[in-house]
């Protein structure tokens, strides 16, 4: 997937709030112990953290968020037709919009939309989920075809907006993410 | 009958086979670029599929996707309309393979006349006159020899060609070779065959096509000709039923080589016949396997409505025994295609249309994807609209014409509206001295003065 516009600016200045970043980890492990959870994201005070369960022990992952209101950005917004006299947009597997950081991967192709490999294996990707460029969000079957659509960008899953199953055309949107 | 179509095309095509559909109690579904995403066809459909982006080739040409549109909609059967994929026989194969119903002839026979030199060898076996030529063309002293029978002027035509691409005319034996390399080259870089194939070339003929619907089953049916001379560049501006040139009896031998053909190929579904017209004789020049832009002077004259046949007919329908045969025209009927273009050089004219209004009344006929505030997009053909009229004969029907023509309103682009006008006016149009070359002769008279 790519994604259009510029990252968040980074913030340089900010400490990551009162505590360390060090023991925030450590109870955020801990709730994912407790609860049997795989991965947990939070975001507080500009700091953003991300726990995933992996291999032996837990990896963590934090980005400083961009303070407050994002750092004004260049954009562009597409609209599914291209009303105005030119050509439409290009087409593009997925689009930011005017939200900042936030990116939507769109179905490159008609066909249907499957979340996981097979009916009996888990999802590719479930809301929250960390992913990274090349990572395997979902299939879209076209013509006997099962098509993995990888990322093409860097973030975690906010919303999956189709249901296993369901038929989507071209520039549907599938997954919206937080980029970063 | 089929439950759900999928219409693999655009524009008023695309409208004119739903509307087919609605009135047939069939669902249909619409595939569109990003660039259609407000159009008219869109709006109307049942069901909608964006397949790609405006680029035809990444859209309405793109098979996979249509494919995948139809088979997410639960479409039974695949109508390609006219242009894109309509004559293009691995798509038909595709569909058919894929379990759905193509509305068109099979795809065996769109292969056979599909190809000009195939189509040609089976029409000569028909008994089809066709122009003194050759087949394919294999070497330099085959043309020679071929040139030395017919004479000059010959014409050089590619096998895939169509719409006038790919011809070389050639008036002396020195420049026979010349040409024949260039055609040759221009049909791989144009068509990716280089099969090409040369035949005597008429210097002023009108281009006269007959209509056919058939099942396949025995059931043939004739339903006249169009006249179709006026053309720029070989794409048709003004088409009309029946053609003022043919006497009664040069009619009836028509469309009787015409039936004869069809039943020796068995044709299925509707088609058209296309030939020169010379001097009380005709010569096949290729086959259109698919509804053409120009049947709704048919329709006119005949009441019958052709896009509601070849969805039968691929349903698998027999033609009934009261259809069949040679259709008798009943009054007169004349086509414009109304295109998006600059009146004086002819290019397109896309943008977005501020003020619309189409014409109406008695025997007036408006054919149309456009309305206001559509935007005319840049990335496909410039027909707007077909008017068609329809009245006793002809001199009432280019009355009528005329009087459409003024109530005919378009604004925000530019079109070809008041050629049309001046064009109907002409004495030659008016009495009907009309050959391929006519709009040349007109466009050179009529150049408006350009500011």
């Amino acid at each position: 997937m790519r994604a259009k516009g510029k990252k968040p600016a980074p913030s340089t200045t900010r400490a990551a709030g009162s505590s360390s970043i060090t023991e925030r980890v450590d109870a955020l492990a801990e709730v994912l112990r407790r609860h049997e959870l795989n991965e947990i994201e939070v975001e507080e005070g500009g700091v953003r953290i991300y726990v995933r369960k992996g291999g032996g022990g837990e990896l963590f992952h934090a980005a400083p968020m961009a303070a407050h209101a994002p750092a004004p950005m260049a954009v562009p917004v597409h609209a599914p037709a291209a009303p105005a006299s030119g050509p439409s947009a290009p087409p593009a597997k997925s689009t930011d919009t005017s939200d900042g950081n936030v990116a939507y991967v769109t179905s490159p192709f008609v066909g249907t939309f499957y979340r996981s490999p097979s009916p009996d294996m888990s999802p590719f990707v479930d809301v929250g989920t960390r992913i990274k460029k090349g990572h395997v969000l979902c299939i879209v079957e076209a013509m006997k075809l099962m098509n993995e659509i990888e990322s093409e960008i860097e973030g975690s899953i906010v919303q999956i907006l189709v249901e296993n199953g369901q038929a989507v055309e071209y520039g549907e949107p599938l997954f919206k993410i937080k980029v970063g | 009958m089929f439950k759900r179509i999928l219409i693999a095309n655009r524009g008023e095509i695309a409208l004119r086979v739903i509307r087919a559909c609605r009135e047939l109690g069939i669902e249909s579904v619409a595939v569109h670029s990003l660039a259609d995403s407000n159009a008219l066809h869109v709006k109307f459909a049942d069901e909608t599929v964006c397949i790609g982006p405006a680029p035809a080739p990444l859209s309405y040409l793109n098979i996979p996707a249509i494919i995948s549109a139809a088979e997410v909609t639960g479409a039974e059967a695949i109508h390609p309309g006219y242009g894109f994929l309509s004559e293009n026989a691995e798509f038909a194969e595709m569909t058919v393979r894929c379990g759905l119903k193509f509305i068109g002839p099979p795809p065996a026979i769109m292969r056979l006349m599909g190809g000009k030199i195939s189509a040609r060898k089976a029409m000569v076996e028909a008994g089809v006159p066709i122009l003194p030529g050759t087949g394919l063309l294999e070497t330099d002293d085959q043309a020679l020899t071929a040139v030395e029978d017919i004479g000059f002027p010959i014409i050089i035509k590619a096998s895939a060609g169509g719409g006038g691409r790919g011809m070389k005319i050639v008036k002396s034996r020195d420049t026979v070779l010349g040409q024949l390399e260039m055609a040759r080259s221009e049909a791989l870089a144009g068509f990716g065959s280089s099969d090409v194939y040369l035949e005597r070339y008429v210097e002023a003929p009108r281009h006269i096509e007959v209509q056919v619907v058939a099942d396949g089953q025995g059931g043939v049916a004739i339903l006249g000709e169009r006249e179709c001379s006026i053309q720029r560049r070989h794409q048709k501006l003004v088409e009309e039923a029946p053609s003022i040139a043919l006497t009664d009896a040069e009619r009836e031998k028509l469309l009787a080589i015409c039936e004869k053909a069809m039943r020796s190929i068995n044709y299925s579904n509707v088609g058209t016949m296309e030939f020169l017209y010379e001097g009380g004789n005709f010569y096949f020049m290729e086959m259109n396997t698919r509804i053409q832009v120009e049947h709704t002077v048919t329709e006119m004259v005949t009441g019958l409505d052709l896009v509601r046949e070849q969805i039968k007919l691929a349903w698998g329908e027999r033609l009934s025994p009261t259809f069949t045969g040679r259709f008798k025209p009943r009054g007169h009927a004349i086509e414009c295609r109304i295109n998006a273009e600059d009146p004086v050089k002819f290019t397109p004219s896309p943008g977005r249309i501020t003020a619309l209004n189409l014409p109406g009344g008695f025997g007036v006929r408006v054919d149309t994807h456009i309305y206001e505030g559509y935007v005319v997009p840049p990335n496909y053909d410039s027909l707007l609209a077909k008017l068609i009229v329809h009245a006793e004969d002809r001199e009432a029907a280019i009355r009528r014409l005329r009087r459409a023509l003024d109530e005919f309103v378009v604004e925000g682009i530019q079109t070809n509206l008041a050629f049309h006008r001046r064009l109907i006016d002409h004495p030659d149009f008016v009495q009907g001295r009309l050959d391929t070359h006519f709009l040349e002769r007109f466009s050179t008279e009529n150049t408006p003065a350009v500011a």
